[in-house]
């Protein structure tokens, strides 16, 4: 490998076919240059009377921004694109962690470039973290051939491997229609409505585009009073009433049956997850003997009420 | 009866299991099927489980290897729930039958047909365990991490299961299939604490859900045939699972049961509705992808398995229940696998004080073991 200084603006950023690293901020690395230079230099190949990006492609376009004309590179000199992508994998493996994406792409870049699929559940994917099994290397190609837009999502919201690779799994056209949905929620969330409209989708035979098209999702959707996070909140809480519908059924009876028997706040009664046991708990907190009593006495009161007794019955029929 | 019987398309020989009495009589079994000897069961079983479809392609090689730690293990049973204090004898591991929501897909990271040939120390291990436990009555069986009788053409297992358990006077032996491999059975002398079952379905789901196992006609058809025989049987209908019309079919098959069977001759009958480790359902939705059984309303249990939801599982074990007492098994006793207590007392009205409570139930019809 020989190193030499480039004019920034021969390097052709167009061919990305070592590229894995996308949708990235640069904000850290241009200040890290301004500071200390480019330590680093990024790699490079000769290709088609062209030079070409091997890794580097944060500390290029960092420069770029810097705009800085020339910076070291370091000249890969091997013909086979595998090897020279090896190199590269190895060069940025001592340095630093991959993103879900970037594993992803560098997986569709072995086998792309010939690496021998045994060999990559193999050696590579422990490299990289991942379980050794064709299902894991399947689900992160999946994940490489996404649409930039998808892609974009997955690398912006930190998705981890399950939500992304259940996202994966729907079409374009219903990933379009989650997005909105989905951005202003938690990564448990997120996996949360993308597994129920999936069940629910295979359970019913019915597309999930369809489904999230209903006119209760669309009316949600619309609503100008909503803020997107109470919006996707709602779509969640209706995806799993579809997706669960006797144990929610039970959920909203022991709810209003609290709401009946005007539950106070301060007191918290709960089943067991699930209702999986007949058991509930009580809790509250107090500061001192008199709180602590009222507390007492007001379940007390609370438990001599007819509706008291309906919390036991299995049969949640009151509502 | 349609006899399907299991022939793998290779079997492979761990070198030092090659003199081994059992490896030599599964070989003659098997004289047209190619043979290879290899050093290391590890490095094969590596291999195939990094390749594609492992599970398909394990299920056509048959490996005989030697069981290298303990053959007699309690059953693993779940955390939280009611166990039935039920030994296993991993002898046998995988099985050639494909069920979508068998669970050795997801227990076993070996995906061969495995057969463990060293019964001599199966047999010293037994006895030991025998004899250190000599109180109470024990149920024993070699279902649980395989089918019982599915490769026994090949084996010859059962019979010398039988034999050596036909002696012992606190134990109970089950072998628990889905198939209709029973030629050997039927040639041995019944045992009064060998126990033949089968595991039970409707017919859409045996139809649907269990590729590769005999209609559930057929395996009804085995029954009588084995208890005709002397035997006593057991059934398991495990896993029950829910869809449009369950009720009836589920009906349908206990009618038939009951039917064809004597009820004189059934030790007990258990039921255990669908559950599954989470990271089992995504090995069923991408082997099964038109299966539909994981998506119904299945709620995470206490030992953190899916399992339908409590009212769910009530009312499919109770309509089950009073079928099965309908139709003539009232006096059959009836157990659950992996249910909670709750369930134990309100779908059958009591619920066990402890293990032996439960051995002592479901060694009633046995009576006094005798030598
Ligand atoms: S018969 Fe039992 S062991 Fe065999 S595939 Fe079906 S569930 Fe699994």
């Amino acid at each position: 490998m020989k190193k030499e200084k480039l004019s920034i603006d021969d390097i052709s950023l167009k061919d990305e076919r070592f590229r894995i690293s996308y949708y990235f901020p640069l904000d850290e690395l241009i200040l890290s240059i301004k500071k200390i230079g480019l330590i680093n230099p990024p790699l490079v190949a000769f290709r088609d009377k062209h030079i070409i990006l091997v890794s580097g492609w944060k500390r290029v376009l960092a420069c770029t921004e810097l705009a800085i004309t020339h910076l070291p590179v370091f000249v890969v000199e091997e013909e086979d694109e595998l090897e020279i992508f090896i190199k590269a994998f190895y060069e940025n493996l001592a340095t630093r962690e991959f993103s879900l994406l970037e594993k992803a792409e560098i997986l569709n870049r072995l086998i792309r470039f010939g690496e021998d699929e045994q060999n990559i559940v193999r050696h590579y994917m422990p490299l990289l973290n991942i379980p050794r099994t064709l299902p894991y290397l399947d689900s992160l190609m999946a994940i490489s051939r996404l649409e930039p837009e998808a892609k974009r999502f997955i690398q912006e919201n930190s998705m981890p491997f399950l939500p992304a690779s259940l996202l994966a799994e729907f079409n374009p056209e219903e990933r379009r229609l989650l997005f909105p949905l989905l951005s202003p929620l938690g990564q448990n969330k997120k996996k949360e409505i993308l597994e129920n409209l999936q069940d629910i989708s295979r359970r019913i035979g019915t597309p999930a585009e369809k489904i999230l098209s209903v006119q209760e999702i669309l009316k949600i959707q619309s609503s100008e009073k909503l803020s997107s996070l109470q919006k996707a909140e709602k779509v969640c809480l209706l995806l799993k009433r579809k997706r669960y519908p006797a144990f929610s059924s039970w959920e909203e009876s022991f709810e209003s049956l609290l709401k009946k028997m005007r539950w106070p706040k301060e007191i918290t009664i709960r089943p067991t997850p699930y209702f999986e046991d007949e058991e509930f708990s009580v809790t509250f907190t107090f500061e001192n003997k008199e709180k602590f009593s009222a507390n007492l006495l007001k379940l007390q009161e609370l438990a001599s009420r007819e509706e008291f007794s309906k919390i036991f019955s299995l049969d949640y029929s009151f509502k | 009866m349609i006899e399907s019987q299991y022939l793998p398309q290779k079997v492979y020989v761990e070198k030092q299991s090659f003199d081994f009495p059992l490896t030599k009589r599964i070989l003659e079994n098997l004289s047209q099927i190619p043979i290879e000897a290899i050093e290391n069961p590890r490095d094969l079983i590596e291999n195939i489980r990094i390749s594609r479809n492992i599970r398909e392609k394990g299920k056509t090689y048959l490996l005989l290897t030697r069981q290298k730690g303990e053959f007699v293990k309690p059953c693993p049973c779940t955390p939280y729930y009611i166990g039935c204090n039920y030994f296993i004898i991993n002898l046998d591991l995988n099985c050639p039958l494909d069920c979508t929501y068998c669970i050795l897909q997801h227990y076993l990271s070996n995906p061969l047909i495995t057969v463990h040939v060293n019964l001599d120390d199966l047999w010293r291990q037994l006895d030991v365990f025998l004899r250190r436990n000599r109180a109470g009555i024990l149920r024993i069986g070699t279902g649980e991490l395989g089918d019982s009788l599915a490769l026994d053409h090949l084996t010859e297992n059962s019979k010398g299961l039988i034999s050596y358990f036909r002696e012992k006077r606190n134990v109970i032996l089950e072998l628990k299939t889905k198939t209709v491999n029973i030629k050997n059975i039927l040639k041995i002398e019944p045992a009064q604490n060998t126990v033949i079952a089968w595991s039970l379905n409707s017919r859409r789901i045996a139809r649907e859900e269990e590729a590769g196992a005999p209609l559930v006609e057929e395996r009804i058809d085995a029954a009588r045939r084995v208890a005709e025989k002397g035997f006593r049987v057991g059934f398991h209908f495990d896993p029950i699972i829910r869809y449009p019309g369950w009720e009836e079919e589920y009906g349908e098959v206990i009618k038939r049961l009951f039917n064809a069977v004597d009820p004189g001759q059934m030790v007990w009958i258990s039921l255990g509705s669908l559950r599954f480790p989470p990271s089992l359902k995504t090995i069923i939705k991408e082997r099964f992808p038109s299966t539909k059984i994981i998506f119904d309303e299945l709620i995470k249990g206490k030992d953190g398995k899916l399992r339908y939801f409590k009212p769910l599982r009530l009312e499919l074990y109770k309509k089950i229940i009073d079928l099965i007492k309908n139709w003539g098994g009232e006096k059959i006793p009836l157990y659950f696998c992996m249910e909670s207590k709750e369930i134990w007392r309100r779908a059958l009205g009591w619920v066990p004080k402890g293990q032996e409570s439960l051995q002592a139930y479901l060694s009633s019809p046995f009576g006094p073991l005798k030598k």
